[in-house]
């Protein structure tokens, strides 16, 4: 798998990195780097702590980051996540969390599996 | 006017001594003449009452005789008897006389006891006895023995029966000697009695002469016997008129006061006199001690006026020669000012050909926009050249009083070479000339110098090279660097200028840096110039505290070697890095691909270099081949055997896929730009090659390899490189994406994790350390809001320094948010280099 494969199987806009990004190799040196992002865990750990603020302030890290490496299906999930959360806590939160949690899955396998090509 | 203030000076020591002699010289005779006098006004009052003295004496000595005699007359009235008598004798040997007579009226004496005595004048004696007067005389007894006779009237009987006309006492004549201290020894004055005719009464001092007048005479014998007249004259008149006399008698090797008065009861006179001998030692002694004090005193003033004339006139010597050379520097500084100005047009000429050669080229070329620009960017350095040397000739004043001052800023070398080239390049080419620049070893291309002076230093080097370099010689300009022993902060820059040119002899080296000299020879008097550039030259070199020499031999060429240590510039040159390319330097000066490979290296690009073409094909070719080629290659344009353009257009013909393949050169772009962009050559760096050079070269060849065309911001790219960011952002993925895209536009970025991070590190930098913050709002710990506003709060000169919010949150609100805060901008993420780019450079600038 390539990064623009990658890219598909995320569900993100490779034409747009990489005209911001300008080279191959720094998007997929920043996409790999994605995995070791600590914003999702931060999200997840806020959540159970019920610590409202922090996860929304984490889920406003996603929607940025995701923003800068044009993931746009995790953009517009933690985007409206994000608005949910800055109000408070609420059922519709509830909800989008769900599918903030399903869409991040798919940006880490889709970008695990780009890595796995890489190394192999 | 030295000699005639010399001898104005020697007339005045000369006169002033004179002055001096004889104003001394009157004093000394006027107070000697003062004193002479003095002593004898006071002798004559001393020997007055000297006299009146003795006279008194004398006076009182025979009254009082007189008295006695007089008292035995009364006691013994008569001598009848021989009882009577002898009470008479007794009485009278009692009043201790030893001679007593009765005088008849004839004159006839009677002796009661004594000798009998005889009267040695007798005829006034008697005269006055006759007038029943008392009377004193002189008189002799039997054995001759001088007696002094005191007379008193006295009617006694005679044995011859008539009566006595007076009674007669006599006395030694000694005795009156006695009384009187005639004789004395022990004072300076000794007395005579004389009578009117001169003769002695009583003599002392051991005269023999039988009158006072004759030993007058004797005394004078040896001087003048006139003046001795003249006395004996003056005291006859004297005594005949009972006046006294008072004389100084001059004997010439001794002065004596003479003082003579009347003596009461007698025919006598006493004269008195008293030599000066003593007195005239003492008033000698006196005038000796005032000689020396006035001789000394005269010496002591014209030794001091000696002095002052001497110390005068070497003062005024030092102040003429002072005058003098300050005469002689002003004609040489009048005469090196006029040579200036009509020599500087030489120096003048250079770069206003350039003006004039490349505003001819433009004019001719006014559809050719590239051209122009190239021409017009020349004129402008020319110009700008042109307007420092103008400025030198305004500062002239300066140079000459040695009062020139550097302006020490911050200089790129790169820049001062590229228009050391670009201005000589027209020279160059118009002599047909090999020009060659290399760079090798710079460590630091920005350092603090006055760039005018090191232009005008290059300058003149280089166009001397070339002024004395016939066609189709060579001229190489060289920079490398290395430590300076200064310290740690400074380079040691070192320029050597060579040429193949005519060369110089030795004398002529030595003096080669003095002010318009130029080889007297006939190979050069057809060359141009004025011979003060190399002057300018050593005295700035001098001024900066650097080195020149130079190297020459006559017709084998030129060598000039500058040192100088510079401060290096503070601020570090930015990150200049390029993707990992393959380059191949072709070159066939060694240490320039030496030198250029190496700061290949620094700027992250992998390079081979060759020296000639042929062996460039073949490295090509075997690239080629393990399919592994050459991504740019870096081709010079003179190379020995098939030049620069020859071996692009093969290369080209080898490698299908149009790869970058950059000219470099010392020479004019424009000369050879047609025939290389036919030979497939895509573009051209002019030498020198520092690193700037390289990396701003080489980096619009970015991105080919990438198949993807990059847009060209590289003018944005120079307004804003090297400026310094703070970028406060939480996400260390976003922090890393700003990283990269902000650092390849040349800005420098620091990365503050959390907003409270953000303003300490803000606070403990240098007051303009950054130039900008990029803030995100949402961040743990403290937000960008809180940020802002702490920062702006800070008591610091740049607490207003431009704050630009980056979030996600595009909201119109949040925009208004931010700037209620204190912040100047807001972009939205994703990041968009160029709006974050147009944004800063709005806000730094």
């Amino acid at each position: 798998m390539n990064l623009k494969e990658c890219y598909g199987a995320l569900e993100g806009d490779y034409e747009d990195v990489l005209g911001r990004l300008r080279t191959e190799k720094l998007v997929q040196k920043f996409v790999l780097k994605f995995l070791n992002d600590k914003s999702y865990d931060l999200l997840c750990s806020s959540l159970e702590a019920e610590d409202y603020g922090e996860a929304f302030r984490a889920a406003h890290t996603i929607k940025g980051v995701c923003q800068n490496l044009s993931f746009t299906r995790l953009y517009e999930s933690s985007h409206d996540l994000t608005e949910a959360l800055r109000s408070g806590w609420s059922d519709a939160a509830a909800g989008l969390v769900e599918r903030v949690k399903a869409d991040y899955k798919q940006v880490t396998a889709a970008i695990e599996e780009l890595q796995k090509g890489l190394e192999g | 006017m030295k000699d005639r203030m010399t001898r104005f000076l020697a007339v005045s020591a000369v006169g002033i001594s004179l002055l001096c002699l004889v104003v001394f010289s009157f004093l000394a005779i006027y107070m000697n003449k003062q004193s002479s006098d003095t002593i004898t006004k006071v002798g004559t009052i001393y020997m007055t009452g000297m006299n009146e003295r003795i006279s008194m004496h004398f006076t009182t000595t025979i009254e009082m005789r007189l008295f006695q005699v007089n008292a035995l007359v009364e006691e013994h009235p008569s001598v009848g008897n021989s009882s009577d008598r002898q009470g008479l004798a007794y009485s009278a040997k009692a009043r201790g006389f030893d001679y007593l007579a009765a005088c008849s009226q004839d004159g006839e004496f009677e002796m009661f006891f004594g000798s009998s005595v005889k009267v040695t004048d007798p005829e006034p004696f008697l005269e006055s006895l006759r007038n029943n007067e008392k009377k004193v005389a002189v008189g002799t007894d039997e054995d001759g023995n001088g007696i002094i006779l005191m007379a008193v009237p006295a009617g006694y009987e005679m044995s011859d029966g008539q009566t006595s006309m007076a009674l007669v006492a006599g006395l030694p004549s000694d005795y009156i000697k006695e009384v009187l201290f005639l004789d004395e020894n022990d004072t300076l004055v000794y007395s005579h009695i004389i009578r009117k005719d001169g003769s002695f009464v009583i003599r002392s001092a051991g005269a023999f002469r039988n009158t006072y007048f004759q030993r007058l005479r004797e005394i004078f014998k040896k001087g003048n016997a006139d003046n001795a007249e003249k006395y004996v004259e003056e005291l006859s008149l004297a005594m005949e008129n009972n006046r006294s006399y008072s004389s100084i008698i001059d004997v010439g090797t001794e002065r004596r006061h003479m003082y003579c008065d009347k003596l009461p009861y007698s025919e006598w006179y006493l004269v008195t006199i008293m030599p000066y001998g003593t007195l005239d030692e003492t008033v000698g002694e006196l005038n000796t001690q005032w000689g020396f004090m006035v001789t000394g005193s005269c010496s002591l003033v014209l030794l001091v006026l000696l002095i002052v004339f001497i110390r005068y006139f070497k003062l005024n010597r030092i102040q003429m020669a002072a005058l003098d050379n300050a005469r002689k520097e002003a004609v040489a500084a009048n005469k090196a000012k006029s040579e200036f100005l009509s020599n500087m047009s030489h120096d003048i000429r250079t770069p206003m050909n350039a003006i004039v050669g490349m505003t001819a080229i433009a004019s001719a070329n006014l559809d050719d926009r590239e051209r122009v620009r190239g021409c017009l960017r020349k004129i402008t350095m020319s110009s700008k050249h042109l307007l420092g040397l103008i400025n030198d000739v305004l500062d002239m004043s300066k140079i000459e009083s040695g009062k020139m001052t550097l302006n020490l800023e911050q200089v790129s070398l790169r820049e001062v070479m590229d228009s050391i080239v670009s201005i000589v390049q027209p020279q160059v080419r118009a002599k047909n000339q090999q020009f060659e620049v290399q760079i090798y070893d710079i460590t630091s291309e920005n350092v603090y110098c006055d760039s005018v002076r090191l232009n005008q230093v290059l300058l003149n080097l280089l166009s001397n090279a070339i002024k004395f370099t016939p066609e189709n010689g060579a001229i190489n300009i060289a920079m490398y660097q290395e430590d300076s022993p200064v310290g740690e902060g400074y380079v040691r820059d070192h320029i050597v200028v060579k040429d193949t040119g005519i060369g110089m002899s030795e004398e002529f080296c030595k003096k080669v840096f003095e002010s318009f000299v130029r080889e007297d020879n006939a190979r050069v008097n057809k060359t141009e110039g004025t011979g003060l550039g190399m002057a300018i030259t050593k005295y700035i070199v001098d001024a900066m505290k650097g080195t020149i020499e130079v190297q020459s031999k006559q017709g084998q060429g030129t060598e000039f070697h500058v040192t100088l240590d510079m401060e290096r510039a503070e601020i570090e040159e930015m990150d200049m890095i390029l993707p990992d390319w393959n380059m191949l330097v072709v070159d066939d000066d060694h240490l320039l691909c030496e030198s250029t490979v190496a700061s290949l290296k620094d700027i992250g690009i992998k390079a081979d270099w060759t020296q000639d073409g042929e062996s460039a094909l073949i490295m090509v070719q075997q690239r080629h081949r393990e399919h592994n080629d050459y991504q740019i290659i870096l081709m010079d344009w003179k190379l020995p055997g098939i030049d620069g353009i020859e071996t692009a257009r093969r290369i080209n013909r080898i490698l299908k896929d149009d790869i970058p393949i950059i000219l470099i050169s010392a020479y004019d772009w424009n000369d050879i730009e047609k025939e290389a962009k036919e030979a497939g050559i895509s573009g051209f760096i002019s030498k020198p090659l520092f690193k700037s050079t390289l990396f701003y070269g080489l980096r619009q060849y970015m991105g080919r390899s990438t198949e993807k065309p990059v847009e060209k911001q590289e003018e944005q790219k120079e307004r804003l490189g090297g400026y310094r960011v703070l970028l406060a952002e939480d996400n260390e993925l976003n922090w890393e994406i700003a990283s990269e895209l902000l650092s390849a536009q040349g800005l420098k970025l620091d990365w503050a994790e959390d907003g409270r991070k953000c303003v300490d590190m803000f606070l403990h930098s240098e007051q303009g350390y950054y130039d900008a913050i990029l803030m995100d709002i949402r961040m743990p710990v403290m937000t960008g809001y809180e940020a802002s506003q702490t920062i702006r709060s800070m008591d610091r000169t740049d607490k207003d320094i431009p704050i630009i919010a980056m979030t996600a949150d595009a909201f119109s609100e949040d925009i208004k948010k931010c700037l209620e805060y204190g912040m100047n901008a807001h972009v939205a993420k994703p990041i968009d280099i160029r709006e974050v780019m147009r944004v800063l450079e709005k806000y730094i600038n």
